[in-house]
């Protein structure tokens, strides 16, 4: 037995080179199928994605508006969009949403996970009331928060002054409505909520059974387990969430008839870029600011991996 | 093997293609179709269908709805298929935007008038030059500055169909009730002031009735840059004056009255009021605001027993009322597939019979003197006091960035009101931005 085996191993020696070289030859001539199989979706990214993508580029450089090819005037878009006030306003109403709501969107979403993975009767139910509102649609959303926040006779004033507070005008206030936008993007919180049960699945029970004999407390399990085997969940809503924030659009433009009332305090940097290329005539200008937005997120998205690698643990490693 | 694979190659390639081909003779179908339709309308035999985008609900949309119908009466070879668009007019018009950019466009779309200029500027809309003068279309059926706005650099490019005025409405109870003449409305800013503050009931920071709200409805800033005696564009060198003295002065007026009456609760009480049956004048919460002739048909609907007036915006001196006049048109755009057919639609609607209809059911005044004169609304005493004023209203300034300053305007009264700058800042702002944008 032992002398076939081996006598098997010095023949697959011998015949490796070959075998490798036809191999060789196979992908390369079976890959043309698999190219072809591919190509509608290749065609389609090239024309639809990166073709456009790449002539923003150069549509940035110029005064084009859609309905005219516009002139080159090289950097100006880009000197005229460091001066321009609203410009830098629509910035800081992006930071400000990102910095707020991912974190809180990350420790709301990983608490509720967690409330909804204890085994309770009718689990099923609770998980499922918690997903519905992500199935509302965005405009939906806006309406129906429109008439919740009602200084007027919206629900939550109106329960706030049952407990003697006076609520303030949301919407109508250039103080809260920002928060209100806030709070309304947090209530549609079920997709993350889901990834981060599916990640709390993943950890094995052995680990808290060997924190359980350790004596540890549900606290430190949170700590010590949970939390860091949930990491690479987290990592992933992270920079999901973030390129997401940097993107509010629906919300604020259907909320406010794209006017990012009041005082511009909703004018997010996507919808000024929308103003800019659909109202205004300024496709190259929205254009340079696209691709500053780009730069941002692609900078963002870097600084979040780079420093992944002290804080995320996968599990195995 | 290869022989195999050949046949499967063979096989994808023509599965490919085909797929190709028959993408493209869709296409074809839908071109041979339209170039059908389009020796029907020359022979007479078939129909030509026409697309024709539109943003009016409510009593203008049965007014559109009636003219359509005529039309098509009149025209049994031109069928007008007509859809709504949400977001048409008043700055806001993305989807024909991209319609002409992407070579599909409606053949006639119902277009804002001040805008025209800004779209003609950029080659969207079809010349009607040469169809107005051979179909013997002129100016001076029409009011002089429905004509001006719907040209640019001496071509038409618009058929007028509505006009409009602003006046201030009032409430004769509430005026009645807190010991105000009825019969004699505010004429003075200070005048306007007084009585506002005699007829707001403030409970808290919540306002159970409020005398008036500047900005409110109408009230836009061209109506009271203008009642200020402002001036808000230079013809002769082509450059906004948004920073011309006597706005400044109509813009601190706005701003001083949002302080002395809080603006975030004035935000807070309008935020809560709705539209139509539940517009606050209706409602009786709101006391007088600015509003136009439009307002009437949703008084006419649901409130018909409402006790009001209408008179001039009140200005500093109590003399040279005035005001400003918009209003809509129909365009054909850039590429439309129809056009002959499209003007006759243009035609139809721009003309008397066309206007007749529309007028009378939308109650929107018609940019044709003598069809209002018929309607009876020289007659009614509320309509007459919007018409007389026609003579004395200004438009728009016909300029290619005309959406930009719209919308800069709107945004410069809601920065003064919340006190982000001073109105000569804001306003000089805005007016560096427009003759920015005007000069490229």
């Amino acid at each position: 037995m032992k002398q076939e085996i081996k006598n098997e191993q010095i023949n697959t020696a011998v015949h490796a080179p070959v075998v490798a070289k036809q191999r060789k030859k196979l992908t390369k001539s079976s890959s043309i199928p698999g190219w072809l199989f591919a190509s509608p979706w290749i065609i389609g990214l090239v024309l639809f994605y990166a073709f456009p993508l790449f002539s923003s580029i150069y549509y940035s450089f110029t005064t084009y508006s859609i309905l005219q090819p516009g002139e080159f005037v090289g950097l100006e878009n880009y000197y005229k969009l460091f001066n321009d006030e609203l410009f830098w306003k629509s910035i800081y109403n992006t930071v400000y949403f990102a910095v707020f709501f991912v974190p809180l969107s990350i420790i709301i979403g990983v608490a509720l996970a967690m409330m909804l993975n204890m085994k309770v009767k009718g689990m099923a139910i609770y998980r499922t009331i918690f997903f519905l509102p992500t199935l509302v649609p965005q405009v939906a959303l806006a309406v129906l928060w429109m008439w919740l926040l009602n200084p007027g006779f919206g629900l939550v004033n109106s329960l706030l002054d049952v407990v003697g507070i006076p609520g303030p005008n949301w919407l109508g206030s250039e103080l809260w409505s920002k928060p209100s936008l806030i709070l309304m993007s947090l209530w549609a919180i079920g997709q993350p909520v889901i990834i981060y049960l599916a990640g709390l699945g993943d950890i094995p029970n052995e680990l808290y059974e060997a924190a359980e004999v350790d004596g540890a407390n549900w606290f430190q399990k949170t700590i010590s387990v949970t939390l860091p085997l949930l990491t690479p969940v987290i990592f992933f809503n992270l920079v999901m969430g973030s390129i997401g924030a940097f993107q509010q659009f629906t919300l604020p433009y259907t909320m406010t008839q794209g006017q990012g009332t009041p005082a511009n305090s909703l004018t997010f940097y996507v919808m000024y870029l929308y103003d800019n290329a659909f109202k205004f005539f300024k496709m190259g200008y929205a254009s340079a600011m696209a691709w500053i937005l780009f730069v941002i997120i692609m900078a963002l998205t870097a600084v979040i991996f780079i420093t992944s690698k002290r804080w995320v643990h996968y599990q195995g490693k | 093997m290869s022989i195999n694979k050949m046949k499967f190659l063979v096989f994808l390639l023509m599965f490919i293609s085909f797929g190709l081909i028959t993408g493209c003779s869709s296409g074809d179908q839908t071109s041979t179709g339209d170039s059908n339709a389009d020796s029907g309308s020359g022979g007479g035999k078939g129909k030509t269908t026409i697309t024709f985008w539109h943003s009016m609900t409510d009593t203008s949309g049965d007014a559109v709805e009636e003219v359509i119908k005529e039309f098509e009466k009149q025209n049994p070879d031109i069928k007008v298929n007509a859809s709504y668009i949400a977001n048409q007019g008043e700055g806001q018009n993305e989807k024909l935007l991209t319609a002409i950019a992407g070579g599909n466009p409606p053949d006639v779309a119902y277009f804002d008038r001040f805008e025209v200029a800004s779209w003609a500027a950029q080659g969207s809309l079809e010349k009607l030059t040469d169809l107005a003068e051979s179909s013997g279309i002129t100016q001076d059926k029409y009011y002089p500055f429905s004509w001006k706005e719907a040209s640019y650099e001496g071509d038409l490019y618009a058929i007028p169909t509505t006009t409009d005025s602003r006046l201030l409405f009032y409430n004769k109870d509430q005026f009645e009730e807190v010991g105000l003449d009825p019969e004699n409305p505010p004429s003075t800013i200070a005048e306007l002031e007084e009585a506002a503050k005699k007829l707001t009931i403030k409970d808290g920071n919540r306002f159970k009735r409020i005398g008036f709200i500047p900005w409110y409805g109408q009230g836009w800033f061209y109506g009271w840059g203008w009642s200020f005696g402002g001036k808000f564009y230079d013809s002769s060198t082509q450059t906004a004056t948004a920073n011309n003295p006597k706005n400044v002065e109509a813009l601190q007026w706005i701003t001083d009255f949002a302080k002395e009456y809080g603006v975030e609760d004035i935000a807070g009480f309008t935020d809560s009021q709705g539209s139509g049956a539940m517009d606050p004048f209706l409602t009786g919460q709101l006391s007088m605001k600015i509003d136009g002739n439009f307002g009437v048909a949703s008084i006419e609907k649901f409130k018909p027993d409402l006790n009001y007036g209408v008179a001039p915006m009140p200005t500093p001196t109590g003399d040279n009322f005035t005001t400003w006049s918009g209003g809509w048109s129909v365009v054909i755009p850039k590429g439309a597939k129809n056009k002959e057919a499209a003007w006759e639609f243009l035609k139809f609607f721009g003309g008397e019979e066309g206007q007749k209809i529309f007028s009378k059911i939308s109650r929107d005044f018609s940019v044709i003197d003598s069809v209002n004169e018929e309607l009876g609304y020289k007659d009614d005493p509320i309509f007459s006091q919007f018409i007389k004023i026609l003579p004395e209203s200004h438009a728009r300034p016909v300029m290619t960035q005309g959406s930009l300053y719209w919308n800069e305007l709107a945004s410069a009264v809601e920065g003064a009101t919340r006190g982000n700058g001073t109105p000569e800042e804001i306003l000089t702002k805005v007016n560096e931005k427009v003759n920015s944008a005007l000069k490229e």
